[in-house]
């Protein structure tokens, strides 16, 4: 059997363009990735993680796991279309094995299969596979027709609003969803004259065969493999420029994630496959109070990223997030979207003078001696309640503090690295560092979540424990340190800080220390769902106008609970929803030193 | 002489008309909110680099209005961006924005 026909020839183009320009794209990210990470490949390349990460395949990129999670009627519309055409090219492929043996056959043979063998009454038909094909088949087209329900009314799926594609992604996108149906017809006309099929094909072949005259089957039978062989092409060519370029990326970036890369606040080849893994399903979209709140649709993760990708990233697209995170808790494929948010803001900055910052030679403007560090970081010395309230507390329990900044210090270096200058962040981080290291502390605690993260994740500092206020008090309670009062009549509320919450992964601690002063309320975005003030230092493009909006949201979801007082634990926070709220707002600090016994 | 923690300015003249106003103008076009400020001073009461130096923003961002960029990218780049004079500003400012921005467009001055 020769397993050639001319209508082949669209999708033999297509195959080839995309597997060469697929292999190359591969290529060229690899070979760039800096020494240190291809390190890092080497070591976990022979180990479990290897399997972990084919795992972590079959779940992701084939059954859309995480998608369930979001709404299972959407994870049920990607589920079928990847694993359902998975599994056709699979059992396909295990259908020409059984009626040909392992005898080699070119791609196109697997694929157009029931056109070159039509199966009726030949020796061997095995009508199990028509059937299990025509099953898939139908799975597969399942998954299309919700696709096509979902562009008229995603709300329906779960979406609120859906991504706005481009030109590539259109013509993609009408080329997969032509494939199939192209298909069901193509594999019918078939069925209509040579007999075979299960219930869908041969059920509609038997039909078209009572009911359209042979000749006009015959002649509509060479077209309709032409037009399935050209869907498959053209989807083919657009792929690997396209968003359906994640179906390959997302492969390789599971497997060099399991080998621990990352991104960092410096962009690098790794950021390609994270770049080029997203699918532009647009879930990041619903979450973001940009949009939700202020109504602009232009500079969320799945623009971002497309941006990005196709070098048309502005700077005022890249500095509006608030990088909450809120976005990065539902992605499906678990892009690190603010790391590569602040790296392409760092490519769009100076590289800073080295004499830059040597004013901080040398400073020193910290009070007191303890093994215990106090740092308020410049937010909390905005709100001098909290940093009155910290006094009561140490002078509570006891404790012997060194305050790294009572009269003014040096900023944590976060901001700086936020915006996107991450080298000028380190001449604060080597200031700090050496200020910490210069006063022997054990316990470094601080009132600012900002700080707190970037003192666990660039400080390095060996040897001192560093703390958040809400962990710091609750220790001190359970120690029996701290004692405080209980009153039924108290009612709070609290609001997670970002940086805090999603940042740090803190959620529980000032939970436990508000539920021992009083009633705790529950907003209805809380813990890793817990909205942002809208003030946080990441963005710099909002106005004050459309920061005061997002508080207010906030402020009313946090008013509505019904409780006396709002709390948080950020000072940032703290100022932001005063602005928007009615009742009165606190620090975690305050409320615990009002109540000590 | 005393020293009483503060100094005073040279007195000099800035002639407007002789400067060059075309990166004023764009800032000031990029942004409007700018042009609001009341010239109080308590981004600069607050502010953490001045606090540690002779940083004084308020000071920085009217002479760049008025067409003085000597010195004014490196000035600027003593901010740490820690953002409490946004906090404070009674106009509501974007001042971070208007840091970020004076270096952008004074980077190759």
């Amino acid at each position: 059997m020769t397993f050639f026909a001319k209508f082949c020839i669209p999708f033999i183009v297509g195959a080839v363009v995309m597997f060469a320009i697929v292999l190359i794209k591969y290529f060229s990210w690899l070979r760039n990735l800096p020494k240190s990470d291809l390190k890092l490949i080497a070591k976990g390349i022979f180990t479990p993680r290897t399997l972990a990460a084919v795992w972590e395949i079959v779940c992701e990129s084939l059954l859309h796991r995480r998608i369930f999670r979001v709404n299972p009627r959407l994870g049920y519309m990607h589920m079928s279309l990847a694993f359902g055409w998975f599994l056709l090219i699979a059992v396909g492929w295990i259908e020409t094995v059984a009626y040909l043996g392992f005898e080699w056959v070119p791609l196109q043979g697997h694929v157009f299969f029931k056109y070159f063998v039509p199966l009726n009454g030949i020796e061997g038909h095995k009508p199990v596979f028509d059937f299990v094909m025509d099953l898939l088949l139908l799975f597969v087209l399942s998954g299309v027709g919700l696709a096509w329900y979902k562009r008229m009314r995603s709300r329906a799926l779960g979406m609120k609003r859906t991504t706005k594609h481009i030109l590539f992604d259109r013509i993609a996108l009408s080329a997969l969803w032509c494939i199939f149906p192209l298909r069901l017809m193509a594999e019918s006309i078939t069925a209509a004259i040579y007999g075979g099929g299960s219930f869908l094909t041969g059920g509609i072949g038997t039909l078209m065969a009572k009911t359209i005259n042979a000749d006009i089957l015959t002649l509509l039978y060479e077209p309709a493999w032409w037009l399935y062989s050209l869907a498959l092409g053209t989807f083919f060519i657009s792929m690997p420029f396209s968003r359906y370029m994640h179906i390959f990326t997302e492969i390789p970036l599971i497997f060099l994630r399991h080998y621990r890369l990352k991104p960092t606040a410096k962009e690098k080849s790794y950021d390609n496959f994270e770049v080029e893994a997203c699918s532009r399903c647009g879930i990041c979209i619903d979450p973001c109070q940009l949009q939700l709140q202020l109504g602009i649709n232009d500079v969320q993760s799945v623009y971002f990223l497309r941006d990005r990708r196709y070098n048309m990233l502005q700077q005022k697209i890249a500095n509006n997030c608030l990088m909450c995170g809120r976005c990065e808790q539902v992605c499906p494929v678990g892009i690190n979207l603010n790391t590569l948010r602040l790296n392409s803001r760092s490519s769009m900055r100076n590289i800073p003078n080295e004499g830059r910052y040597n004013y901080l030679r040398g400073m020193d403007r910290s009070q007191g001696e303890g093994k215990v560090g106090y740092f308020a970081g410049c937010m909390t010395l905005l709100t001098p309640n909290t940093l009155s309230a910290m006094q009561k507390i140490f002078s509570a329990a006891r404790e012997k503090v060194w305050w790294a900044d009572k009269d003014g210090g040096v900023c944590c270096g976060r901001p700086l690295k936020l915006t996107g200058e991450p080298d000028s962040a380190q001449k604060m981080i080597d200031y700090n560092k050496a200020l910490f290291a210069k006063h022997n502390i054990t316990t470094l605690v601080t009132s600012c979540p900002i700080c707190l993260r970037v003192f666990r994740e660039e400080y390095d500092l060996h040897g001192i424990e560093v703390l958040h206020h809400s962990e710091y008090i609750l220790r001190l309670m359970q120690q029996g340190r701290l004692s405080v009062n209980y009153s039924t009549d108290a009612t709070f509320t609290y609001h997670d800080p970002c940086e805090l919450g999603r940042g740090s992964n803190i959620y529980d601690q000032p939970r436990a220390v508000i539920e021992a002063i009083g009633q705790l309320m529950e907003p209805a975005h809380n813990r890793k769902n817990a909205l942002c003030c809208g003030s946080s230092v990441a963005n710099t493009a909002i106005n004050d106008r459309q920061q005061l909006t997002i508080a207010q949201g906030v402020a009313e979801e946090l008013d509505a609970t019904g409780a006396n007082t709002v709390v948080t634990a950020c000072p940032l926070c703290k100022k932001a929803i005063t602005r928007g709220a009615t009742k009165q707002v606190k620090d975690l600090s305050e409320i615990v030193a009002e109540n000590l016994k | 002489m005393i020293n009483f923690g503060f100094s005073i300015n040279k007195p000099r003249t800035i002639d407007i008309d002789r400067n060059n106003l075309r990166k004023s103008n764009e800032i000031m076009h990029e942004m409007p909110e700018l042009q609001t400020c009341i010239g109080c001073g308590t981004c600069t009461a607050t502010c953490t680099a001045g606090n540690l130096t002779e940083f004084n923003f308020r000071k920085v961002h009217t002479l760049v209005r008025r067409g003085e960029y000597q010195g004014a990218y490196e000035e600027m780049n003593k901010c740490m961006l820690c953002g409490k004079c946004r906090l404070l500003c009674p106009r509501g400012i974007n001042t971070r924005g208007v840091v970020m921005l004076i270096k952008r467009k004074l980077g190759d001055f």
